[in-house]
């Protein structure tokens, strides 16, 4: 997966984009202009404007270009107002580096902040998004004077943090609640949050790291497959047992003579079965770390992730959508195997679901475990996602034999797409 | 646009460069060829990526850059806003408080006015004469005040002596190109979804498209071939060449004890469609 700058704004229609250049970085600040006042309805994502190859120095193309400085420079001078209605007040609270709000209302704390008693929480990702967006007047607190001329402190009595002051204060530093917040880290989280997204810190970032997570729902899982196959596992059961009475050990035999040995197969599968010697990695075994644990590693899950739905609670979120490492592209290396084992060991065993068994490619591309890594280079991130791919687990073999004997209603339907193999399979078991 | 008076302060930030100065932005962009990333929320318009505001992200190259031919110094904002505002004296919270308050005061009565200018044009348009109502002046307490977020802390907090930079912003090994072409008026941006060190622009990215996709090797430094095909194809592909290059360091040193001489040399490589 691959998503940057380039997507497109949930709630407004692309145009063409025959002409989009997928280099341009630099949208036309002119267009932006433009956009604003306008009906929020009829409202299209202005083209990224028509660029020039070089400079050739016409008063055309100079004051193109001045009109767009000039239209970028008014954009960037807006202000952050907050009208008496809308005023959400927070203080700031240097010892935790979190802000307070005491009176949380709007659809922000929705996905957004901790209530604890009276005050709502904001960890400093939360509260910098809020600030930036111009949603939170957030205050400096008051320094508490020693003759006590003012004993009861007003919030409104603060002043004002500005943005810079607010970036200042809530990244990189170590000793808040939770671990320290880099700009990495809120780049990808202010900007999946623009996106619409909901997303939460993963456990606290100051641990030495996450959680094993062991697969859980496999023994279910194994029980309705083989309730599945009923009489036809039972019979291929029955001629497994005579296969192996002809070939014995196999591993044991192979020092000895052929991988194959002249006797009775039944199937294709019997034979590929044999030839199967080299030990692979069973994704449903217990994982385990590869790696001491460190909290310095910069390979650990960052955020949940949670698409957007109007069902979503706050208090209640169940398991993520995505899970998303934060990485910055100049200081971390491509990861080690180690590194990525232990990343992806903290990520729960997540099959490729049921609607996806009858497509091999996009159950390969699933996964077994799977993890977003959004690599940021100076302010500009890019997401890939890793998954620990289920080859050994995806035989194609076993497909091919499993059609013809009961489930083949199933397959055949979607014949189409299985090429070569499914269909020479499914010829053998008839004509038997 | 207010001027900018030469060292402007870049704000350094858990080690990260950022400017969040309007003014400097501009002039960073018009007179020293240095666009950076705008990484901020524009607000009351937070639900889209292609826009983005203040701050604006420097590369550390950049800020380099800007520091070694003394148009910027590096200032530590973490620290000067720690100590600016947990320390104010009532003094200067009241003054800075009673300043927003004009300020934000001011805006509810502009705001006021546009809407009204707003209602009576659409009257119009329908047909309708506007109220004769005089444009009576608000008497200021009356109305509601706006309360304003600042973008920068100045000048709440007092301006910086500019200090002299003691630690220069630390560059990878690829910055003798980047100063290199810098200096010959190109803009970059970071390279890494094009998989190289630097996007390279012609003249204002806002107005060209990129020509060079650009990685920084050192002098001696052996490579691969497959990076030269890897990089080519990558940049035939987005009409761009790949841009490779370095610093012969023997040169550099040369140039500081002598007359000045190109160290860098660089080639731009590009796939020829036989």
């Amino acid at each position: 997966m691959m998503a940057d700058e380039d997507e497109d704004l949930a709630h407004l229609r692309k145009p063409n984009d025959e002409d989009d250049d997928p280099s341009d970085e630099t949208p036309d600040f002119r267009l932006f202009e433009k956009l604003i006042g306008q009906d929020a309805k009829g409202l299209t994502l202005p083209k990224r404007g028509d660029k020039d190859f070089e400079p050739h120095a016409t008063s055309l193309q100079l004051s193109t270009l001045e009109a767009s400085r000039q239209a970028m420079h008014h954009v960037l001078s807006w202000q952050r107002t907050h009208t008496s209605k809308k005023h959400l007040l927070g203080t700031y609270d240097p010892e935790r580096n979190m802000v307070f709000v005491e009176k949380a209302q709007g659809e922000n704390f929705m996905t957004i902040g901790k209530a604890k008693g009276r005050l709502t929480w904001l960890l400093p990702e939360e509260a910098l998004f809020l600030i930036e967006k111009g949603s939170l007047d957030c205050r400096w607190p008051v320094k508490e004077s020693i003759e006590n001329e003012e004993p009861t402190v007003e919030v409104e009595e603060g002043v004002p943090m500005s943005l810079q002051g607010a970036y200042a204060a809530f990244l990189g530093f170590e000793a808040g609640v939770g671990g320290k917040l880099t700009l990495e880290m809120y780049t990808v989280y202010a900007s999946l949050k623009r996106s619409g997204y909901v997303i939460f810190r993963a456990g606290a970032w100051d641990d030495e790291r996450a959680e094993l997570q062991p697969p859980k729902d496999i023994s279910v899982e194994d029980g309705r497959s083989a309730n599945g196959h009923g009489w036809s596992s039972f019979f291929s059961e029955i001629w497994r047992r005579l296969g192996s009475l002809t070939t014995g050990d196999a591993t044991k035999g192979l020092i000895y003579g052929p991988m194959i040995r002249p006797g009775l197969y039944r199937s294709y599968t019997d034979i590929y079965r044999l030839l199967e010697i080299v030990p692979c990695h069973d994704h449903k075994s217990p994982p385990n770390f590869m790696l001491e644990p460190n909290s310095s590693n910069p390979y650990r899950i960052t955020f949940d992730i949670y698409k957007p739905d109007g069902k979503f609670k706050k208090t209640n979120r169940g398991p993520p959508d995505y899970r998303i490492c934060v990485i910055n592209a100049r200081d971390t290396p491509v990861p080690t195997g180690a590194q990525l084992n232990d990343l992806l060991v903290t990520t729960p065993y997540d099959p490729p679901p049921p609607h996806q068994t009858n497509n091999l490619y996009q159950k390969l591309k699933h996964g077994s475990r799977n993890v977003i890594l959004a690599v940021v280079d100076n302010g500009i991130p890019s997401y890939l996602r890793v998954s620990d791919a289920n080859f050994s687990d995806e035989k194609l073999y076993e497909r091919v034999g499993r059609a013809p004997r009961g489930k083949g209603g199933g397959f055949r339907g979607r014949g189409g797409g299985r090429g070569r193999g499914g269909g020479r399979g499914q010829g053998r078991g008839r004509g038997r | 646009m207010a001027s900018i008076v030469e060292p402007f302060a870049i704000s350094h930030i858990a080690g990260r460069f950022l400017l969040f100065d309007v003014d400097a932005i501009s002039h960073a962009r018009r007179e020293h060829n240095v666009c950076g990333v705008l990484i901020g929320t524009i607000p009351n318009l937070s639900q889209q990526n292609v826009f983005l505001g203040i701050p604006l992200e420097l590369m550390p190259e950049e800020a380099r850059v800007l520091v070694e031919q003394g148009h910027a110094y590096i200032l530590d904002d973490v620290e000067t806003h720690r100590s600016g505002f947990l320390e104010m004296s009532r003094e200067t919270r009241l003054t800075a408080l009673k300043a927003m308050d004009e300020k934000g005061r001011e805006l509810a009565i502009a705001a006021k006015k546009r809407a009204e200018e707003r209602q009576a044009k659409a009257l119009k348009e329908l047909g309708l004469a506007p109220k004769e109502t005089e444009p009576t002046e608000i008497p200021p307490t009356k109305l509601d005040r706006y309360f304003i977020t600042p973008t920068t802390s100045y000048p709440v907090l007092p301006k910086q002596q500019e200090t002299v930079s003691a630690t220069m912003p630390e560059v990878p090994r690829s910055y003798p190109l980047f100063r290199y072409l810098h200096s010959k008026g190109y803009f970059s941006t970071p390279g890494l979804r094009f998989g190289c060190h630097y996007t390279v622009y012609p003249g204002d990215p806002l107005r060209f498209h990129s020509h060079f996709l650009t990685t920084g090797l050192d002098w001696d430094e052996e490579f691969d071939l497959l990076d030269i095909v890897g990089g080519g194809r990558l940049g035939t592909g987005v009409k761009k060449s790949y841009l490779i290059g370095g610093e012969d360091r023997l040169l550099a040193d040369q140039c500081d004890s002598g007359p000045p001489l190109e160290s860098v040399r660089a080639f731009s490589i590009e796939w020829a469609g036989m």
